[in-house]
């Protein structure tokens, strides 16, 4: 992995109006993305991963707005980007997206080779035999078996694990630069999750991607990522590399997150739950918004926010615990059984 | 393919064969009067002969046999008051080419003005269009017709200085009642098209073509109204067949000689057999129409055609 930064998101504010309120998405995101690496994003359901990663796309749902900040992409600033013509050469042919659902996500009256042939047409004003070829390619690419006799068939000819194989097709069909994996696992078979895992894996270092992964599954996290992002309540709280985060987290909420691993529950007693839910993002939030949930929270926690604490050039958190002056607390027990799981599947290698 | 249209094929012909027996039965139950007009006058033997003529007197399965045969020939019998001892046939294809022409001339003007509509109004959703859209779809379901059916009668008639009446030697006197026609529908199939626009575009796969980087027009007609037609395409064979059937309203405003009054006349007039021969052409129109809808939605949904399990796993 080489140091340079492909997408630069600075300071990044984004808004939804709903029924008349404003809601804060995102609160002042800043991330760097790596060229060739694979970052993770995790957090709970509504922290706003998902939205972080369709606003760099333009993808956002109509009542959502960028209030400020900037998405640096290639020099350009994304985030002034207002028409959807701006976001077609961006779509596609420079981060390129697949989505949850397999079921889903493909048009069930168009052939396979007809929806992996579109975006060729834009992008690469490929058509006929040229991007027959390529699409034929694509198939082969991703492992479907006999693509000349699959070019012609339907979504409903094909299993999850293979729908999501196209989608994939469909993704890097048009070399794109970036590669945005939302929760690509999540609807399939277990037995499914770990094949399309590898095949991104393989295809990754084939077509030199950078991949962002947002997911709320830890053991997919391990198993593919080089840095976590763990977001909460529209900031990122935690960032650094898969090592860093799984054996030495800083922030409360990444401890709570990573106790709530089934794995390493012991048996017989309850699993551990993060107690209260998350802050309400239509109201303003003061001070560290994993306070009022948090039991090692700090009295500055609720009245001033976190600045980010480098703990390593490449680890920082937001949290005041990292604060010279904060009483030194420790992380719990629990987390350091995370050490002696293999049942994670990650690769724990000495680097 | 094949298999389903052979299959959809069988099941039409069996429905059409079970609903002429019904009516059929249903109109032997009907006083024998009506095929009489002057019954009164007549002597036993003078009904025994007359029965004997129109075969009344066979047993009933006997009778639904003969006229089976006798539709396999294309007949559909005489009338008995209408037109005494006239054939129905020759009445039909005197009355239904005039219904035709105007539901024909109807149906094309409001398929694309209807869709077209549709399409607008989805494209800018809750905008202006939209709004006045709704306002014309809602004016055209809750306003009875005979509102405004005869008020573009008047005005119309009134402001443009074309016919109120119909007249066949007259061909802009066509103008009025085929827009009185097209009004309805339109709203029809705007509404329609609207409503199956927006569902589709929160899929999923809408979704996924944005982030593939399609333009949004091409997104809007290869996605989004390429799939939100299909459910509308299986009505249409219907529609474009039952224009034979004519609209009572719109063809007595003009006074337009077509098919639309004509099945109320013959139950009022007690004329059986053109009831009966009325009920089954509308019934085996509804009914070819349906499986022509079946076929068509076929080839355009490639889910359909798929009756046997292949390579989906």
């Amino acid at each position: 992995m080489d140091n340079k930064v492909i997408l630069s998101i600075q300071d990044l504010n984004i808004k939804f109006t709903l029924r008349g309120q404003t809601l804060h998405a995102i609160r002042g995101v800043s991330l760097d993305l790596y060229d060739g690496e694979c970052l993770a994003i995790v957090g709970e359901s509504g922290s706003g991963k998902s939205v972080l990663v369709k606003s760099c796309m333009g993808l956002l749902d109509k009542n959502g707005f960028i209030d400020s900040g900037s998405i640096i992409y290639d020099g350009n600033d994304l985030a002034v980007n207002k028409k959807s013509k701006d976001w077609e050469k961006i779509r596609g042919g420079q981060i390129a997206m697949v989505m949850q659902d397999p079921m889903t996500s493909l048009n069930p009256l168009k052939s396979i080779g007809w929806q992996i042939g579109e975006s060729l047409k834009y992008h690469q004003n490929l058509t006929g035999e040229a991007a027959k070829n390529k699409v034929l390619e694509m198939l082969a690419d991703v492992g479907i078996d006999d693509p000349k006799r699959r070019y012609g068939q339907y979504p409903h000819e094909f299993s999850g694990g293979m729908r999501q194989r196209v989608a994939i097709a469909i993704a890097i069909a048009c070399n794109p630069r970036i590669l945005v994996c939302d929760e690509p696992t999540t609807a399939l078979d277990v037995t499914i999750q770990a094949q399309i895992l590898e095949l991104v894996k393989g295809l990754q270092k084939k077509y030199h991607l950078t991949t962002i992964y947002i997911t709320h599954d830890l053991g997919v996290v391990a198993n593919v990522a080089d840095r976590v992002a763990v977001m909460y309540a529209g900031d990122i709280v935690e960032i650094g590399t898969c090592r860093e985060i799984f054996f030495e987290p800083k922030h409360p909420y990444t401890w709570a997150l990573l106790s709530s691993l089934p794995q390493i529950a012991t048996a017989g007693e309850k699993l551990y739950s993060i107690h209260g839910t998350p802050p309400n993002l239509f109201m303003p939030v003061r001070g560290d918004a994993f306070a009022p949930r948090n039991p090692y929270a700090l009295d500055i926690d609720f009245l001033y926010r976190p600045p980010y604490f480098e703990v390593s050039p490449t680890h920082k958190a937001r949290t005041w615990l990292l604060d010279p002056r904060a009483p030194k607390i420790e992380p719990p027990e629990v987390l350091k059984e995370i050490r002696n799981l293999k049942a994670l599947g990650g690769d724990w290698g000495e680097e | 393919m094949l298999k389903y249209c052979l299959k959809r094929i069988m099941r039409a012909c069996i429905s059409l064969i079970i609903i002429i027996a019904v009516v059929f039965c249903l109109l032997r139950l009907m006083p024998i009067d009506s095929y009489f007009p002057n019954l009164d006058d007549m002597t036993e033997i003078q009904l025994y002969n007359a029965k004997e003529k129109l075969g009344l007197n066979d047993p009933v399965p006997v009778q639904l046999g003969k006229f089976y045969t006798q539709l396999l020939h294309g007949d559909l019998g005489v009338s008995t008051r209408y037109r005494v001892d006239y054939p129905i046939t020759k009445i039909l294809a005197k009355k239904a080419p005039i219904s035709i022409k105007f539901g024909l001339l109807a149906m094309v003007i409001s398929l694309p003005l209807g869709l077209l509509l549709g399409v607008l109004m989805s494209r800018n959703r809750n905008g202006i269009i939209d709004r006045i859209g709704t306002g014309y779809v809602v004016l055209m379901q809750a306003v009875p017709a005979a509102v405004y059916y005869l008020m573009l009668q008047i005005y119309g008639s009134n402001w443009t200085g074309l016919n109120i009446l119909y007249n066949a030697s007259v061909p802009s006197s066509i103008i009025l009642p085929v827009v009185s026609l097209a009004l309805p529908s339109i709203a029809w199939y705007a509404m329609w098209l609207r409503r199956y626009m927006v569902d589709e575009e929160n899929r999923d796969y809408i979704r996924m073509a944005r982030a593939k980087g399609v333009p949004e027009r091409a997104i809007g007609f290869n996605h989004v109204f390429r799939n939100a037609i299909v459910p509308l395409i299986h009505g249409i064979p219907s529609s474009l067949l039952l224009t034979i059937s004519g609209s009572i309203y719109v063809e007595s405003l003009y006074s337009i000689p077509g098919m639309g009054g004509l099945l109320v006349e013959v139950i009022k007039m007690q004329d059986n057999s053109m009831v009966q021969a009325l009920v089954i052409v509308y019934a085996a129109l509804g009914i070819i129409g349906l499986l022509l809808g079946d076929i068509l939605m076929a080839v355009v949904d490639p889910r359909i055609s798929l009756t046997k399990k292949e390579g989906a796993r």
